[in-house]
């Protein structure tokens, strides 16, 4: 056996190195990827050899998902993650004209990327071509006398390249200042989320967030309104209490794990998304309940996270977010099946990053406690249900439409790594607040 | 002999980095699996780094627009020679080293000083936000740990009143220096942990940077990268074996098979964390390397240097 060929067995054994677009209809299946012994997902499209898009590709997101594309090392490939057998893409034109099509569970999926991937290394599978024309972003031509715009020497985009600026820090020092667009596919940020930002060395000195890249246009395929999940169902129908809360469990340990990975333990974010799976289980719930209080109790949490207060005022309806801050609204509360069971709503562990997440730790421990107690206690239909981002019902927008108002203020004046975090600490589903009303068709 | 002595030292520092880092990826992926509740599976955490480079090496690079190209080409094999040079040092028993020079913990000293300008060079040369934020948490770390780094290694070389590593190892014939100056071999550790940028401080290439100096890397640049940031680890965890734990001293077994043993277990210490320990801040490091590092390991040089002045006398 050559040499060559022995590499390429070695290399067909090791996990299938994947970069995930997150297409609309996407973000749950894509937390089940990181569990997957034969995928090793990656925060960075250079590290990766597979670019797996899962969902439909909306307007927004074809030019980020080509140049992702682009940036993987060649050989590459891309799979396609469909809702279900022969379901079309529906994308604009056709994005990824020479995908793998794949469907079914993640483990299903995470086999037939595998399997892709070995055929292309072994050279069995044509390779993808670049996508893009490999020209420069700009011409190297500038306006005025150094090319900025301007007449100084810094700032400004010249080449139509950002350049630095100077401006005050905050120590009132003129230092370099540089502005830049981030997201929707960078992994630190929730899938979809485009952040302008102004960053002085590690420091983000302002923000706002950009379009939303889910949003639907006149004339897009509008896609089938996703399944109304137990949260929803809820507002309408008496649902078993222990479901209600397994399934709000389940939330924010899936949560638990984006953030355990976010802080360089991706084996613990791979043991809480198994256990996220398997709560039905009685044993696999007494686990998850340890291993979260004992997260939630250690002092890691205070020394990992920092900033990102929020006050109380203006967090109506955001559940976790606003029971950490001090509020006491909980819909819960009002429910006389939860009064029964002795439910009190978990408060007030702190403003700020940490609060909110030892707040979310405590509120699935509860969850979970609440779960075992109910028997089969069902909830009484009030319109208006708690979800695990805050409430649900009556017309009210998406919890996710205000929080995604919350980020600018949020990272302001925070070092890069402690702004990711407290983004991750409010829980937002970029998706679902597309579905805002007010976003929809322009 | 001299002809050929080049040669034996390329092949010796070459089997050590080549050992070392595969130890260094097997102990990662076995603890990682353990963590994730997959179980120990040693065999596959044995093969797993073999097959991760094989991957790697498959692979065309791609690039940015306009890199430094020479400086990208340089920095993962600078990184490496440096973990490479640290280790020629090394005594694995009396007197057998690839480099057994009089002032090893200089050479070793000199070397690590210097991984600062891998690391920046390796953030700067992709031309790109991420990598270059990455280089300049490095310098801030750096600038951290560096001093007390030095400082707890000063003190391990009081007692042998040398900077030998031989010396220093000699030295500890009666007593390992880990229960002689007890403070030095953990402080030594944390600015080590800091130093190789691993597990909890591995903030110049961290997740929420998408990887940091290393985010634009691929293909064989990465698996050069890669190789060498776990050579570093092995560096640290040898010099700690030598200057702490006695390095070849021990009954029975022969003086390298405990030089090897005593620095495959500092690096399960040096591993493990990067599974359990999250992320730390980088402004919460920075503190503690000038608030408590710093004068701990002063404290821990000052004791050592008042012991060896009264055994001297």
């Amino acid at each position: 056996m050559g040499l060559n060929s022995l590499r390429i067995r070695l290399a067909g054994a090791a996990p299938a190195p994947v970069f995930v677009v997150c297409g609309l209809g996407g973000r749950e299946r894509v937390v089940d990827l990181y569990a997957e012994p034969g995928l090793q997902v990656y925060s960075t499209p250079r590290h990766a050899g597979v670019l797996l898009v899962v969902g439909r590709l909306t307007r927004g997101l074809v030019a980020p998902a080509l140049q992702a594309h682009d940036q993987m090392a060649s050989p590459r490939l891309v799979v396609r993650w469909t809702a279900a057998d022969g379901d079309d893409p529906g994308d604009h034109g056709d994005v990824f004209p020479n995908a793998v099509v794949a469907h079914g569970s993640a483990a299903e999926v995470a086999a037939a990327v595998a399997a892709a991937h070995r055929e292309l290394l072994a050279g069995d599978r044509p390779p993808s071509a670049a996508l893009l024309a490999d020209i420069e972003p700009a011409p190297w031509q500038g306006v005025g006398p150094y090319g900025t715009g301007g007449t100084g020497m810094t700032g400004g985009v010249p080449f139509g390249r950002p350049m630095a600026a100077r401006a005050a820090d905050r120590d009132d020092l003129e230092l370099d200042q540089l502005k830049l667009r981030l997201g929707p596919l960078l992994p630190s940020l929730p899938s979809g989320l485009v952040l302008d930002v102004a960053l002085q060395g590690d420091v983000v000195q302002s923000a706002a967030v950009g379009d939303n890249p889910y949003r639907l246009y006149a004339g897009d395929p509008v896609p089938a309104a996703p399944a109304p999940g137990l949260f929803e169902r809820a507002c309408h129908q008496p649902v078993r209490i222990a479901e209600l809360e397994r399934a709000r469990a389940r939330h924010h340990l899936r949560w638990a794990a984006g953030l355990a990975r976010l802080v360089g333990l991706e084996a613990l974010g791979v043991r809480l998304t198994t256990l996220s799976a398997r709560l039905a289980a009685s044993e696999e719930s007494a686990q998850a309940e340890r291993l979260l209080t004992r997260i939630g109790r250690s002092r890691w949490v205070a020394g990992t996270f920092a900033g990102g207060d929020l006050d109380d005022a203006g967090l109506a309806g955001l559940g976790p977010v606003a029971r950490a801050a001090g509020s006491e609204e909980d819909a819960r509360t009002h429910d006389p099946a939860y009064r029964a069971l002795g439910f009190e709503p978990v408060l007030g562990e702190g403003g700020d990053t940490p609060g909110r997440v030892r707040q979310r730790l405590a509120e699935a421990v509860q969850a979970l406690r609440l779960a075992t107690a109910a028997g089969d206690a069902t909830t009484t239909v009030s319109g208006v249900v708690e979800g695990p981002r805050g409430r649900l019902g009556r017309g009210a927008p998406p919890p996710s439409a205000a929080l995604v108002d919350l980020v600018a203020g949020v990272v302001e004046g925070l070092e890069w790594g402690d702004a990711v975090a407290a983004i991750a600490s409010l829980d937002l589903d970029v998706e679902e607040a597309a579905r805002h009303p007010q976003m929809a068709m322009p | 002999m001299t002809v050929w002595a080049p040669a034996v030292a390329a092949v010796g520092v070459g089997a050590a980095l080549v050992t070392g880092t595969w130890a260094v990826a097997t102990l990662d992926t076995a603890v990682a699996g353990v963590v994730a509740g997959r179980g120990l599976h040693l065999r596959r955490a044995a093969l797993a780094p073999l097959r991760r480079a094989a991957l790697l090496a498959g692979r065309h690079p791609v690039t940015t627009e306009r890199p430094d190209a020479p400086a990208w080409v340089v920095a993962g094999p600078l990184l490496l020679a440096l973990a490479g040079a640290a280790l020629s040092a090394l005594p694995l028993a009396e007197g057998l080293a690839v480099a057994d020079v009089p002032d090893g913990l200089v050479l070793y000293g000199a070397a690590m000083a210097l991984v600062m300008v891998a690391v920046f060079l390796h953030g700067w040369a992709p031309n790109s936000v991420f990598p270059l934020i990455g280089a300049y948490r490095f310098v801030a770390q750096a600038l951290s740990y560096q001093i007390a780094l030095f400082l707890v290694l000063l003190g391990a070389a009081l007692p042998a009143g040398s900077l030998g590593l031989g010396a220093i190892v000699e030295a500890q014939s009666e007593l390992w220096n880990v229960i002689r100056q007890p403070l030095g071999l953990p402080l030594f550790l944390v600015a080590g942990t800091a130093l190789s940028f691993w597990g909890p401080l591995a903030l110049p290439d961290g997740e929420d940077l998408a990887g940091g100096t290393a985010a634009e890397s691929s293909g064989r640049e990465l698996l050069v990268w890669r190789t060498a940031r776990a050579a570093v680890l092995v560096a640290t965890a040898a010099v700690a074996a030598a200057c702490f734990l006695g390095g070849w001293l021990g009954p029975v077994l022969p003086g390298p098979v405990w030089m090897v043993a005593k620095t495959l277990a500092l690096l399960v210490i040096l591993v493990v964390p990067a599974h359990v320990v999250p992320r730390v801040r980088i402004e919460r490091f920075v503190s503690f390397g000038w608030t408590i590092l710093l004068p701990l390991s002063l404290v821990d040089v000052f004791a050592a240097g008042v012991v060896a002045l009264r055994t001297s006398t």
